[in-house]
C-alpha cells in the first residue's frame, strides 16, 4: 500500500510529490509518458510532434475544427510550452471566485503559494535588446499605434543566447535544462535530493474507491499493473483526470463531471515582411500585450512564432503557392491572438471509450477572435507587411476544466480542499479545476494551487 | 522501402498525394523525389495504433484511384474549414490533420530519403536552428 500516489508529472503533481518526497513520505508519480531528459529530448521537430504529444501529434473536438495540443511525458505541458509564468490578475481570482464559491481565490490569499512556487524555479523578465526581429517589429508597432504590451516573465537561467543558441528548439524540450520544467526543477531536484520515485510509461485506465484506500490499474509497458493508495492524488491534466474519473464511473456521483471546458483558443496571423525578420532565432518569445482594453475585450495578443512544419500546416494551402510561401519563411514576422473563451466545452467519454470534446466557439467567443484578429491586422499593416496570411486552423492549448472547483456539489467536482467532493482520499490537483479560462497563462497557478494543496498535505 | 504500418500500396499513395501538395518546384523536390516517407514509421510509432491502421486501409484504397480523385480529395480536405460540423466535414478536417501533417513531417525535415542528393526542403526554407 503506497500512502500517496500520485497520477501526472506535470505543473499539478511534480510539486506535490517533491514536497511529499523532502517530508519522507512514502509517494510515487505515475506518468503515462517517457522519462526523457536534456539529452534524450528528441532533437527534430518531426519527432518532437510525434513523440511529445498525446494522439501522436494531435487531438480534436468533436468537429475537428479546433486542433488540441497536449503533452504526454515526464514533465507534462511543462516540457513542450513556453514556461510563460505570469500571476492572475484580480479580474481572474474575481470571475473563478464568482462561479466557484471558493473563499481564497484572491490575489491576497495565493500570493504565499505562487512565492512558494518561486523558491524552485528561476523567473526571468525580458530586457530591450534580448528581442529578436519579430519581437521589435511587434513592440515598436503597438508603441507607434498606442497598444499596451510588456516583456514576458519565463522561467528559465541559462538559455544560452551569448553562445547563439535557438530557443525555438526548446518547444520540443529544452536540451539545457534551462527551462523550468517541472521535469528540470521539481522532479529532478526530488530525485536526487529526496530520493523521489517516478514510475513513466504507466498509463492509468481506472480506479475504484474502497473507503480507506483506492485501487489504481495501469498499462505499464504493455503490462496491466495494480496499485493501492491510502491517499491518491489526480493531476493528469483536464482530459487526462476528466477521462479518468469517466472512466471510474464517477459521472454519476458527479454530474458536472466533465463540463466548463475552456481552452484559450489561439489564432495565428503571419506577416510577409520586406526584409528577413529571422523570427525564429534567439529568444523565442520576449513580449505580449499587456492593454487593459484587450483584457477588458477579452483577448490578448503574443508575439509567436512556429518551426517549418507547424508553419506549413498552419498555412492552410499546397502546392507551388505553399513552397515559394515557405521560401520566405525568414521574412515573416508572426503573431496570435489568444482568447478568454467562455467556458461552454464539455470533456466526454463514450461507451466504446473514446474521449470526446465538444468544444464549439460561441458567438462571444467569436466576436473576441474577430476583434482581436483586427488588431493583429492593424499591426501587420501598419509594420509594413506586404502579405498577410492569416491561419484557417485554430488551437487549444490551455485544457482547463472538466473537475471544477466549487462550494455546490451539484456544479463541481471537487471541494475547496482538492478533494472530490464526499471522498476524504482522493484530491484534484491540475487545471481540470479551474472554474473558468483566466485569460492568463495556467501554468503558474496550476503549480501554485498545487503548492496550497501541499500545506495541507506536508 | 519496407514500413511496419503501412502497406506498399499505401505508401505509393502516400507519395501520389505528397507529389499533389509538394510537388517539384525550381529547387525544391517533389516529395516522391525528397524520400522522407522513408522515416514515417519514426513518426507514427507513437500515434493510436486504430487510427494508423485506418489510415493504411484509406490510403491503400487511395492507391487504386486516379489521380484527379486524390486531387479532388486533397481540395475537398483543404476546403473543409467551412463545411458543416459532423459527418463530411469532420471527416474531410481530421484527414486534412492527419495525412497532410505526416507529409509535411516528412518533407519539411533533416531526414531526406537513401538515395536523394539536393538540397533539404528545411534548408531552402533558411531554418538555421543553432543548439547550443
Amino acid at each position: 500500500m503506497i500512502e500517496y500516489l500520485i497520477i501526472g508529472s506535470g505543473p499539478g503533481g511534480a510539486p506535490i510529490g517533491y514536497y511529499l518526497a523532502k517530508n519522507g513520505a512514502d509517494c510515487l508519480i505515475l506518468e503515462a509518458g517517457e522519462h526523457l531528459t536534456k539529452d534524450t529530448f528528441p532533437k527534430t521537430e518531426a519527432k518532437s510532434s510525434a513523440q511529445l504529444y498525446w494522439g501522436g501529434g494531435i487531438e480534436f473536438n468533436k468537429t475537428a475544427k479546433m486542433a488540441f495540443l497536449r503533452a504526454k511525458v515526464v514533465g507534462g505541458t511543462s516540457i513542450v510550452n513556453q514556461c510563460l509564468l505570469d500571476r492572475f490578475d484580480d479580474i481572474a481570482w474575481n470571475d473563478w471566485k464568482a462561479d466557484s464559491g471558493v473563499d481564497y481565490f484572491n490575489k491576497e490569499e495565493m500570493t504565499p503559494y505562487y512565492e512558494k512556487v518561486e523558491e524552485l524555479i528561476d523567473l526571468y523578465t525580458f530586457k530591450p535588446e534580448e528581442r529578436n526581429g519579430n519581437a521589435k517589429i511587434f513592440t515598436e508597432t503597438c508603441d507607434k499605434l498606442g497598444y499596451g504590451w510588456k516583456y514576458l516573465t519565463r522561467g528559465q537561467n541559462d538559455c544560452g543566447r551569448e553562445q547563439g543558441n535557438d530557443c525555438i528548439g526548446c518547444l520540443g524540450g529544452c536540451q539545457r535544462d534551462s527551462k523550468q520544467s517541472t521535469l528540470a526543477t521539481y522532479i529532478q531536484k526530488g530525485i536526487k535530493d529526496y530520493g523521489l520515485k517516478i514510475q513513466a510509461n504507466t498509463y492509468v485506465e481506472k480506479i475504484e474507491h474502497k473507503g480507506d484506500h483506492t485501487v489504481v490499474y495501469a498499462a505499464s509497458n504493455g503490462k496491466q499493473e495494480i496499485f493501492k493508495a491510502k491517499n491518491l492524488i489526480l493531476a493528469g491534466g483536464a482530459f487526462g483526470t476528466t477521462e479518468l474519473l469517466y472512466k471510474s464511473g464517477f459521472k454519476d456521483k458527479f454530474p458536472a463531471l466533465g463540463k466548463y471546458f475552456s481552452s484559450h483558443p489561439q489564432f495565428m496571423s503571419f506577416g510577409l515582411q520586406e526584409e528577413p525578420v529571422l523570427a525564429h532565432k534567439g529568444y523565442f518569445q520576449t513580449a505580449a500585450s499587456h492593454d487593459d482594453n484587450f483584457r477588458a475585450q477579452g483577448f490578448k495578443l503574443e508575439n509567436v512564432y512556429a518551426p517549418p512544419i507547424s508553419t506549413a500546416m498552419l498555412f492552410g494551402f499546397s502546392g507551388k503557392d505553399h513552397q515559394n510561401a515557405m521560401k520566405k519563411y525568414p521574412y515573416y514576422n508572426c503573431m496570435e491572438v489568444a482568447i478568454r473563451d467562455e467556458n461552454i466545452g464539455e470533456i466526454k467519454v463514450t461507451k466504446k471509450g473514446k474521449l470526446v470534446v465538444d468544444k464549439p466557439l460561441t458567438k462571444q467567443d467569436e466576436e473576441r477572435r474577430d476583434k482581436g484578429l483586427k488588431v493583429i491586422d492593424n499591426i501587420l499593416t501598419t509594420s509594413g507587411a506586404k502579405e498577410i496570411i492569416a491561419s484557417p486552423f485554430y488551437f487549444g492549448l490551455h485544457l482547463m476544466g472538466g473537475c471544477v472547483m466549487g462550494v455546490d456539489e451539484k456544479k463541481s467536482v471537487v471541494a475547496p480542499d482538492f478533494k472530490l467532493h464526499g471522498y476524504d482520499n482522493i484530491y484534484v490537483a491540475d487545471s481540470s479545476i479551474f472554474p473558468n479560462a483566466p485569460g492568463i497563462n495556467p501554468s503558474f497557478t496550476i503549480m501554485a494551487l498545487s503548492e496550497k494543496l501541499n500545506e495541507q498535505l506536508n | 522501402m519496407k514500413s511496419a504500418y503501412f502497406s506498399n500500396r499505401a505508401l505509393k499513395a502516400f507519395n501520389r498525394m505528397g507529389d499533389v501538395l509538394l510537388p517539384k518546384n525550381g529547387q525544391f523536390p517533389s516529395f516522391s523525389e525528397f524520400g522522407g516517407i522513408e522515416h514515417i514509421d519514426d513518426l507514427v510509432q507513437y500515434a493510436p495504433k486504430g487510427d494508423i491502421k485506418d489510415l493504411n486501409l484509406l490510403m491503400t484504397i487511395l492507391s487504386f484511384m486516379p489521380t484527379f480523385v486524390i486531387r479532388w480529395l486533397v481540395n475537398k480536405m483543404q476546403n473543409a474549414g467551412n463545411m458543416g460540423n459532423g459527418g463530411v466535414g469532420t471527416l474531410f478536417r481530421m484527414l486534412n490533420f492527419g495525412i497532410r501533417g505526416l507529409i509535411f513531417s516528412c518533407y519539411y525535415t533533416e531526414n531526406a530519403g537513401s538515395t536523394y542528393q539536393g538540397e533539404r526542403p528545411i534548408d531552402l526554407v533558411g531554418y538555421d536552428v543553432k543548439r547550443v
